[in-house]
């Protein structure tokens, strides 16, 4: 049995596929450096992140086979889901062989599970372009706090800055401690840590305030439905919402 | 007053429109602007009635002239009454913005003055928000009744979504409950938005410049038993609005009882099964290829209660059934009980690989609850032993109480069920014996 081990980038990712591909090897798991499980009687192979390789792979998905394909493939890296590379590298062998139309067969057991993590990653990411909630800081910056379960941070971005391009804002995701930062210019994503405790804007309270009575006072009293407004939206999903 | 206050009275005001939807309009932001708008619509949050918050829904003012027996807002109703100046629900519109609370703004008003008056207003706010603050978020705005042609007209200029809310179905209901209004300066607006976006659409074809109408189309509400009239009747008029007037969508909204006026039906909670019902026909209609003959006609002009339209539009055509779920096409998949839009396009993409069989459908994800009464897969039917409608219909309907027992409907006995059954029978199966 062997395992590939990869530095837990993308890159490093499609190295690990580039080296089974070209090894004749199939791995029984592709794993990220900070899941690994001690077993000894597992071959466990390290894989240098090489960029022409991962390049080349990243190439080959778009030309071969869709770039929805890459598309999925990137979602589903980024789902952080446990075996989440050996699904991206049976689903992109199937690829390489079937061309475009992989996608349309979903009676393959791969090519159904990267939809299906494929589906949840994206439903988040519609989920969190709903759910952030900027708070202004006395610096003027915006901030948004989140805990999504897939690393979706850099997806939305990009939605973030063609909206607000005209404020400065921050997203940060608590759980991966990484944020996504935008000066009007460009957005990055950054490692960071918060030391000190944030302070408001002056009159961020009141329309924090404002929101609240609103929400409350938006509802019909006799379709009260607490069910159906979990199920639109989860209560994993509340910690940073104002208005709960 | 200050601005909470008046928020609290307008939202409540503004809370019985149902419409909520940010979609169909591809805005994009400009150059130092706030906000874009997103084809598929972005909700935001959900209140505690399970209904999507995306738009900053609000009254510009509850004052009204009109006594209209089933609204919340008619004059002689006892209620706070607050009027919001257009710079305050700009500020709000544009701080909830930038928290990324809400997608943009819906407004609405009450009559105050005369139509004009108010239609004018709310144009003031809309030019204000996309001229002076460049918000360039989902704006949708109600077109006031009796208003003139010049001033709806400037506002659709400015504005995602306009609508026209019919509220009562039929003529005899306005005259019973609406006195005032009168069928023709409803419709009128609606006809005058059309043609207009018709004619931007063309416009645009040769000017690149000239300016969007209304994007993202017009809808209306229809209240639900409020008035006698039947599901037919409701039905029949979304059909022509979608035919004639190219409508987006037409909302439902059961009757919340807000009065004690003799005029109106005694409710114990509002009609949401039928409500729920409307939406799904709806849904047959725009999306399913259904005429409403077809699914009501006038020996049987209400919905069941019971069972979804589509179910039982199967279920008294029968003889169409079962489908083979490898051979079927696409429409007759749609109409299979259970199977949707994304089911029916995941099983002809699919099946072009293999054929499919009843587990390959489950791990597709397709609800087989009530499809697999209606399929064969691969010749064979996981249904009952004969396609006889009664029976399935028997069994559809205890699979519904069996997922909802805790519903407060009157508890179902096999009597009921299987009518044909007597006493006795029973007491003999059960007995085994005599």
């Amino acid at each position: 049995m062997v395992i590939y081990i990869y530095d837990g980038t993308f890159d490093g990712l499609l190295t690990s596929i580039y080296e089974a591909y070209y090894r004749r090897e199939n791995p029984e798991k592709i794993l990220s450096e900070d899941l690994i499980q001690e077993n000894f009687l597992i071959e466990k192979i390290y894989i240098d992140t090489n960029k022409e390789k991962a390049e080349k792979v990243y190439k080959a998905i778009e030309s071969k086979i869709s770039s929805e394909a890459l598309r999925k493939v990137f979602y589903v890296y980024l789902s952080e889901v446990e075996n989440h590379g050996v699904i991206i590298f049976n689903y992109l062998r199937l690829g390489f062989k079937i061309g475009k139309n992989v996608d349309l067969n979903l009676a393959n057991n791969f090519v159904l599970e990267m939809d299906n993590i494929y589906q949840k990653v994206s439903r988040e990411r519609h989920w969190m372009l709903g759910l952030v909630r900027f708070r202004q800081l006395d610096n003027g910056v915006f901030y948004g706090p989140i805990e999504p379960e897939h690393n979706i941070v850099g997806l939305i971005a990009p939605y973030f800055t063609r909206r607000m391009s005209n404020e400065n804002w921050v997203i940060h995701d608590i759980r991966r401690n990484i944020a996504a930062m935008y000066n009007r210019e460009e957005w990055i994503i950054k490692d960071i840590e918060l030391k000190e405790i944030l302070n408001l804007a002056e009159g961020e309270k009141s329309y924090q305030c404002l929101w609240k009575e609103y929400f409350n006072h938006i509802s019909i009293k006799e379709r009260t439905n607490p069910k159906l407004q979990k199920r639109n939206m989860p209560m994993k999903y509340w910690k940073y919402l104002i208005e709960k | 007053m200050n601005v909470l206050e008046k928020l609290k009275i307008l939202s409540d005001a503004a809370k019985y429109d149902v419409s909520c939807s940010s979609s169909g309009s591809n805005r994009r932001n400009k150059k130092g602007g706030l906000g874009e708008a997103s084809v598929s619509g972005i909700c935001h949050s959900w209140s505690d009635d399970g209904r999507c918050i995306s738009l900053f829904k609000i009254l510009f003012t509850n004052y009204c002239i009109y006594d209209c027996a089933y609204c919340v807002n008619r004059y002689s109703n006892d209620l706070s009454r607050a009027m919001f100046t257009p710079e305050e629900v700009v500020d709000l519109t544009i701080n909830f913005y930038k928290r990324n609370y809400i997608e943009g703004l819906f407004l609405s008003s009450a009559v105050y003055r005369n139509p004009n008056y108010t239609m004018e207003q709310l144009l003031q706010i809309v030019k204000k928000l996309r001229e002076e603050e460049n918000f360039n978020g989902y704006i949708h705005l109600k077109a006031i009744p009796g208003a003139d042609k010049e001033i709806i007209e400037k506002a659709g200029t400015y504005v995602d979504r306009m609508s026209v809310n019919i509220e009562l179905p039929s003529n005899e209901g306005l005259k019973l409950l609406a006195p005032q209004k009168n069928k023709e300066s409803i419709i009128k607006p609606m006809g005058l938005i059309k043609t207009k976006m018709i004619q931007s659409v063309e416009e645009r074809k040769k000017f690149r410049a000239s300016p969007k109408f209304v994007p993202a189309g017009q809808t209306t509400q229809l209240i639900v038993g409020a008035t006698g009239d039947n599901d037919l009747k409701i039905l029949k008029l979304s059909e022509g609005l979608y035919k004639g007037y190219n409508l987006k969508r037409v909302y439902y909204s059961a009757y919340v009882p807000v009065s004690a006026n003799p005029k109106l039906p005694v409710l114990k909670s509002p009609p949401l099964v039928r409500e729920n019902r409307l939406y799904q026909a709806d849904w047959l209609l725009r999306f399913y290829g259904y005429n409403a003959d077809e699914l009501l006609d006038n020996s049987k002009p209400n919905f069941d209660l019971e069972l979804d339209p589509k179910c039982d539009w199967a279920l008294r055509n029968i003889h169409l059934f079962p489908v083979e779920i490898n051979r079927a096409d696409y429409d007759m998949l749609l109409r299979v009980p259970g199977i949707g839009v994304k089911s029916a396009m995941r099983i002809i993409s699919s099946r072009k690989f293999s054929s499919l069989d009843f587990y390959d459908l489950k791990k597709l994800g397709i609800v087989l609850k009530r499809a697999r009464y209606f399929i064969t897969c691969k010749g064979k039917h996981y249904g009952l032993k004969n396609m006889n409608s009664e029976y399935i219909r028997n069994k559809l309907v205890i699979d519904k109480y069996k997922n909802e027992p805790n519903t407060d409907i009157e508890q179902l006995s096999m009597f009921s069920l299987y009518p044909s059954l007597t006493m006795e029978d029973n007491i003999i199966k059960i007995g085994g014996q005599f």
